[in-house]
């Protein structure tokens, strides 16, 4: 809870090998990770999974404001391990949506650097965001899907930016679809789903192609029970596989996710 | 392999998720191309019958009538050697007399039978790089400084007409072909900008999913290199369909050779990628 703690900015090798320091989670569950999926068919785009000694998303002295220069973070220094999961919680308008933004590339700080799988945002040209950001799954409403394309074909749509060829692609649609119950809705294009549907399609286009990296904005927002009680479970989990996911929302979960740090955002800072 | 053949299914699926966009699209491309390819013929046409116009024009060299018989050889060499006369033909004053008989249908020079007012002359034929206003009149000239040419005769004023409606046609041309290029260009373009705004969320996600510039854009480019290059060889078909269809007794039409035809098409496709490439470069930043 100290994420008031400035550190000075250290060379790249050293940080990736520092302790996880800055920003101490609330509820803190270190456990090695364990079973982490096999990652035989993935394209040189999406790596198999980092170390678990390296640090995948960085936040150094962050200073974000919205556009009409109201302040939404100050000094956010934050750290997320490989294999591990950070949730953030904060009201509406407290800046989930907008760290999400950050780490994906779609939003630049006013100050400080973010910086995933050890690039810096700011200094990458497009082709090196690419590279990044297709080693990132995401959920939620920053990631919505094509409008012009089937379920099907949006949970494809990763695996054949990453170039994967037919027949695994098919494999893994196949896979992910059974594991998701969403076979019945391959055909259906998106504005023919139900938001529940819609959600359960991007936990399965995050899925299909097991990217390193998970970020899921506001995840059981208006879910059933029995969806609710699924998604959990798949985030239960992705974070015994080794992957590292960020979860925001504006509530706590049912149940305590392992390999997880609890953060809370209060007034444009991460305790 | 797999990223091009998404962009493929991508451009037909574009096409087929908007068809009315597509369609009306591909019928305003169809009427300016074909109003082009119209005017391009009509122009050949037109050249050509200027060209045919061209090639009979002659000019007339007359004799002085001191010159004796026995020095026609001579002139008629010393005319041949002026630049851009092709042929020089003598006609006689009992060959010019028979001439006019023949053009008037009756003999009008009843009672010169001793002395044929007529003057000889040489018909002279021009090559067809000198059948311009400027090289006829040099050729004039010359054909006056030859020893024992009294007069020359062409139709200067027919020519002048001739090569200014020529130029115009050129110029108007020029400037319809210009026009209707931009029109092209804006009626493909606006399409492809209909077909992006409809579909800009999805730019956004698929920018997030790590896709590139060149996997997004390809659809609409490849569509606009489709759909210019359809119409395009579209409006020749109709057009050739119609010139078998319809006979002209007065003049033949004068349609393109097939190798111009292709490259007619090919620079609608480059038209069409350059349209596709205007349309969602805003989308792309």
């Amino acid at each position: 809870m100290d994420n008031e703690q400035k550190t000075a900015p250290q060379p790249e090798n050293d940080r990736h090998n520092e302790d996880q320091t800055t920003s101490t989670p609330r509820d803190s569950q270190p456990e090695p990770a364990s079973s982490a999926p096999e990652h035989r068919d993935q394209p040189a785009d999406v790596q198999s999974q980092p170390s678990s000694d390296m640090v995948v998303v960085q936040f150094d002295n962050v200073y974000l404001n919205t556009d009409h220069g109201h302040e939404v973070f100050r000094d956010l220094t934050f750290c997320l391990r490989a294999g591990c999961t950070a949730y953030i919680t904060g009201p509406a308008g407290s800046g989930k949506t907008s760290l999400i933004r950050l780490i994906i590339g779609d939003r630049m700080p006013a100050a400080g650097a973010v910086e995933v799988f050890g690039e810096v945002w700011r200094w990458r040209s497009r082709r090196q965001r690419m590279r990044i950001r297709r080693r990132i799954g995401g959920v939620g409403g920053l990631f919505d899907l094509m409008p012009s394309l089937t379920a099907a074909e949006n949970v494809t749509l990763p695996l054949i930016i990453a170039g994967l060829p037919r027949r695994q692609r098919q494999e893994k649609l196949l896979r992910v679809l059974g594991e998701f119950s969403l076979l019945k809705l391959a055909n259906v294009y998106p504005e023919r789903l139900t938001r529940v549907e819609r959600t359960m399609v991007q936990f399965a286009r995050a899925a299909v192609n097991d990217q390193p990296l998970l970020l899921i904005d506001e995840p059981t927002a208006g879910l059933d029970r029995t969806t609710y009680d699924r998604l959990v479970e798949y985030m239960f989990k992705v974070s015994q596989s080794g992957r590292s996911m960020i979860i925001v929302s504006s509530e706590v979960p049912s149940r305590e996710l392992p390999n997880t740090d609890y953060y809370e955002i209060v007034n444009g800072a991460l305790l | 392999m797999t990223r091009l053949a998404h962009i493929l299914a991508e451009t037909l699926r574009n096409l087929r998720r908007h068809p009315l966009t597509a369609l009306s699209s591909l019928l305003s491309l169809l009427l300016i191309f074909l109003l082009f390819d119209l005017f391009w013929v009509g122009a050949a046409t037109a050249r050509q019958f200027y060209d045919n116009l061209l090639r009979d024009l002659r000019m007339e060299v007359f004799v002085r009538e001191d010159i004796p018989e026995s020095g026609i050889p001579a002139l008629r060499s010393n005319l041949l050697k002026i630049p851009g006369v092709a042929a020089a033909d003598y006609v006689s004053k009992d060959q010019a007399r028979r001439e006019l008989m023949e053009l008037v249908g009756t003999d009008l020079l009843v009672g010169y039978d001793t002395t044929n007012p007529l003057p000889r002359s040489f018909v002279l034929a021009i090559s067809v790089d000198h059948l311009s206003v400027d090289r006829m009149q040099d050729v004039e000239t010359a054909a006056l400084k030859v020893q024992g040419v009294s007069q020359v005769y062409y139709s200067q004023s027919w020519l002048n007409k001739a090569e200014s409606t020529n130029s115009m046609i050129q110029r108007v041309g020029t400037a319809l072909g210009l026009l209707i290029l931009a029109a092209a260009l804006m009626a493909s373009l606006n399409n492809i900008r209909l077909m992006t705004r409809a579909r800009a969320v999805g730019f956004r996600q698929m920018f997030l999913l790590g896709a590139g510039r060149l996997f997004v854009a390809m659809p609409f480019i490849l569509e606009g290199i489709l759909i210019s290059t359809t119409t395009a060889a579209g409006g020749w078909l109709l057009l050739v369909w119609a010139h078998q269809k319809v006979e002209l007794t007065q003049m033949q039409l004068v349609m393109p050779e097939t190798h111009l035809i292709i490259y007619y098409c090919l620079c609608a496709a480059l038209l069409g990628l350059v349209s596709g490439y205007l349309g969602i470069r805003r989308q792309l930043r």
